[in-house]
């Protein structure tokens, strides 16, 4: 940080952070991997075409990291995201098809749906202190079983393209724009969670509750408060899911839980190693999309991307859990010399 | 009796070669010497303590041994076996060294006999049967051996810390004795620091087992902080300074000046304390009136500005409960607390550090900061609640400010970048303190503030804890350190079953005058 800069000589020796060359390994890999798809498919993989869709077809899932990016920063995991992605994406379509709603009170109702699941996520856990865990896990169950019923478990298609219009299409230089409102949002977690005591606090909270408690930090308040954001946030990913598909199906949701998981904690080993931090989740979503999308040019069928996603979660736990260890380990020497 | 021992065991001990001899141990982590060649001698029949401030070198010495590190020069004679440094992962423990780490490595739902039969080197390996009459039979006889009044079917949940600490020992000294039948009939055995968690009446029922330890044979090396449990139980002690060896001594008729100015380097300069307090009609900064909580009973408490308050006790008497309960962070079941004379409603951390009351807490691992963050970021916490308002977090202010309080507090290291975890303990002790003293509060409630603190540190934070009394804080500290009430405190008060039983001022708190107070209490 900047204040250490700045310190006189004197101290600058001691100040100075320890170099970790380990937080870029990952933009390295990413670089190697898009410079050998390059090599291996020219035609195909180098091109405006497919940088295009690489990086649009990440929107949905990079805000719906993000969302759950907060109640990890706290400690507290959301495994409702997913549910509360498609049920906003339903709402969505049920209000503006069905019932003639103008398109963007609809994803408000949507967005506010979503924050809604976070109320009562973050009630359970606060008022009951029952394990997050299981909490989200039962709620997002509850939430697939309403879309079902909200959408009698069919398809709606015909939303309003006014939605497809503003995150899908209008690119700028190539790139469909809802990139760009991806992007927007990582600064903004970024600021919050790096730049306010907000996001300072829910820090605390998720590394040792009792330390935070004893600070007059309000614990329950902050993790009710991160569970109901990643529930508004799930939302909104599911009104830009509308607008990308133009329509709704019960189902297709589900299928971003992993990936979402994946990239939180792969991005966890970027930058700010051992943090959740939104521009590793950024790093980490698009180095996924490239590996995939890289190797379905290359002819790899679909079940490479559950190989990628559910690889990519594990060696990341596993990669977390060296580095701490090396880290302890530093600790241990340095406490014993 | 100490004395007597004592001698016994010097004269026995001295004709015989020593059971474990540490030569020219040498260790550096990342080029930075940490020991510069160590020796150290136990011989059959002594306890023999190790002291030195903390960074001396003594926990990496054990580490050493027991293969967390490997040395990078020297030799270790064990049993009368030389072996040369590297010594691989497994350390001395296949030359027969027995070790009990500070944490005791017990797990807590598991019962007593089951960490006794199914040790490493347990007889009942891999898909081999275990014979759990014959295994019980054995426990419980060391256990009678050892006088432990244990149950083996016991879990370690059920067992008081010093029962613990006990079966930790016994279960080293049982492992070693089915192993070694070849071997001589001493054991060496390794105590890295187990009285720190204990309360301090009962640290004399593991001592008694030391002293059969001894009186059997073994050769016992006890790591400690505490001078006076060493002046106690040991029959030599060596003393580490700055990763070398600055001396060792035979306890007997040793002072604890004598060890402090070997762990020191110098000698020991004391404190001085405060003027008597005069007290004005202001009412006191924090009151209680008639609180209760686990244990504390319908307690009364005034603290009044400039003086230091010490609260002691014996363990369960209540008085660790008390900065809990003062400070919100532990509700109370019925009573009221009181700023500055006015009472409070719903007591609660928050609304305490509003009125400028802090709470530094005992357990600085999981209650005091958050070990994987910053020394900057831990020291921050208070004012992100009242500083920061506004939408953005002044970080060149406040790292500004812990470069100040880190230097001026002699933190090492002096960077606020460092990772709070890895700082040793006096040092995160020191930057809390700062933290708190930063937001120049008015009451600060000290929770044993010195535990696991070396005597370096421990100096320091009395001076400036002196300081800002001077300046009209005022300070309670709850503590079953007495030498800790008598160089600071103006004046104690004994708990004794949630109440206050005695209260001792001015040069009227000794040791002696302390600890009659508290045990004295425990006979009516």
């Amino acid at each position: 940080m900047s204040t250490t800069e700045k310190a006189p000589p004197a101290t600058r020796a001691v100040a100075k952070k320890p170099a970790e060359p380990e937080r870029f390994a990952l933009l390295g890999v990413w670089a190697v991997l898009i410079v050998a798809f390059c090599v291996i498919v020219p035609e195909t993989f180098p091109t405006t075409a497919n940088i295009s869709n690489m990086l649009g077809s990440q929107v949905t899932l990079l805000i719906l990291a993000l969302a759950l990016l907060v109640p990890l920063r706290a400690g507290d995991y959301d495994l409702s995201v997913a549910s509360t992605l498609n049920l906003s994406t339903v709402v969505v379509a049920v209000l503006n098809v069905n019932h003639g709603f103008n398109i963007w009170l609809s994803v408000l109702l949507a967005i506010g749906a979503g924050a809604l699941v976070g109320v009562v996520n973050g009630t359970i856990v606060t008022k009951f202190a029952i394990d997050p865990f299981i909490v989200t896990l039962g709620i997002g169950t509850v939430v697939q079983g309403l879309i079902y019923y909200l959408s009698d478990s069919m398809t709606i298609s015909g939303i309003d393209r006014k939605l497809s219009d503003v995150v899908l299409t209008q690119p700028f230089l190539s790139i469909p724009i809802g990139f760009y409102y991806a992007l927007a949002l990582c600064f903004g977690v970024w600021y919050v969670f790096d730049h306010t005591a907000f996001g300072q606090r829910l820090l605390f909270v998720g590394q040792s509750r009792d330390v935070a408690r004893l600070n007059g930090v309000n614990v329950n308040g902050l993790r009710f408060t991160s569970l109901v954001i990643s529930g508004a946030l799930a939302g909104l990913a599911g009104a830009v899911y509308a607008g990308t598909t133009a329509s709704a199906d019960p189902v297709s949701g589900a299928a971003f839980l992993l990936p979402a998981f994946a990239a939180c904690f792969l991005g966890s080993t970027v930058l700010k190693i051992g943090r959740f931090n939104p521009w590793g989740t950024l790093i980490a979503v698009y180095f996924l999309v490239t590996g995939i999308t890289g190797l379905q040019l290359m002819g790899a069928q679909q079940y490479v991307q559950q190989l990628f996603y559910g690889g990519a979660l594990v060696i990341a736990v596993i990669l977390s859990k060296l580095v701490r260890a090396r880290g302890e380990r530093k600790r241990r020497a340095q406490i014993a010399a | 009796m100490t004395q007597a021992v004592n001698t016994a065991g010097d004269s026995g001990a001295a004709t015989l070669a020593p059971l474990l001899r540490v030569k020219g141990l040498k260790k550096s982590f990342n080029g930075v010497p940490a020991l510069h060649g160590v020796d150290i001698d136990v011989r059959p029949g002594e306890v023999h303590g190790l002291l030195g401030a903390n960074g001396s070198g003594k926990s990496t010495l054990i580490k050493i041994l027991a293969g967390f590190h490997d040395a990078d020069g020297g030799t270790v004679t064990a049993h009368g076996n030389e072996v040369s440094s590297p010594f691989g992962p497994r350390g001395l423990r296949d030359q027969g060294l027995g070790f009990v780490h500070q944490d005791l490595g017990l797990a807590l739902s598991n019962t007593v006999l089951e960490h006794m039969a199914l040790d490493r080197e347990g007889t009942s390996q891999g898909w081999a049967r275990v014979d759990w009459k014959a295994e019980r039979a054995r426990v419980q006889e060391l256990l009678d051996r050892f006088e432990i009044d244990v149950d083996p079917s016991a879990t370690i949940d059920m067992l008081t810390p010093v029962q613990r600490a006990m079966v930790a020992v016994i279960r080293a000294v049982g492992s070693q004795e089915r192993t070694s039948k070849d071997r001589s009939p001493g054991q060496i055995l390794i105590l890295d620091e187990p009285t720190v968690f204990l309360p301090r009446h009962e640290v004399g029922l593991l001592f008694n087992v030391l002293h059969r330890l001894r009186d059997r044979g073994d050769a016992v090396l006890l790591v400690s902080h505490d001078l006076d449990e060493i002046l106690e139980v040991t029959n030599r002690v060596t003393v580490f300074r700055n990763g070398r060896t600055a001396g060792t001594r035979s306890t007997e008729g040793a002072t604890r000046d004598d060890l402090v100015q070997l762990i020191l380097g110098a000698r020991d300069e004391h404190v001085a304390k405060g003027k008597a307090v005069i007290r004005d009609d202001k009412p006191p900064l924090l009151a209680a009136r008639k609180i209760r909580g686990t244990r504390v009973q319908d307690l009364d408490l005034d603290l009044f500005s400039g003086e230091v308050v010490g609260i002691t006790g014996l363990a369960g008497s209540g008085f660790e409960e008390l900065p809990d309960l003062l400070f919100g962070s532990k509700a109370l079941v019925s009573g009221s607390l009181e700023h500055g004379g006015q009472a409070v409603r719903k007591p609660s951390p928050v609304k305490s550090m509003d009125a400028g009351v802090v709470l530094i807490p005992a357990d600085r691992k999981s209650q005091g900061g958050a070990l994987e963050l910053s020394v900057l970021e831990n020291m921050s916490v208070p004012f992100l609640a009242k500083q920061a308002k506004g939408w953005r977090v002044p970080w060149g202010a406040l790292g500004k400010q812990a470069q100040d309080t880190c230097h001026r507090l002699n933190v090492v290291p002096p960077n606020p970048q460092a990772m709070f975890g890895h700082l040793s303990g006096g040092n995160q002790q020191k930057a809390l303190l700062g933290k708190w003293m930063d937001t120049q509060p008015l009451v600060m409630l000290l929770n044993e503030p010195t535990q696991g603190v070396d005597i370096g540190a421990r100096r320091e934070i009395f001076k400036l804890i002196r300081a800002a009394v001077a300046q009209g804080m005022a300070v309670l500290c709850a503590t079953s350190d007495y030498e800790q009430l008598v160089e600071m405190a103006d004046r104690v008060l004994v708990v004794d079953e949630g109440r206050i039983r005695a209260e001792l001022t001015g040069d009227d708190i000794t040791k002696d005058a302390l600890a009659s107070a508290v045990y004295a209490e425990e006979a009516s």
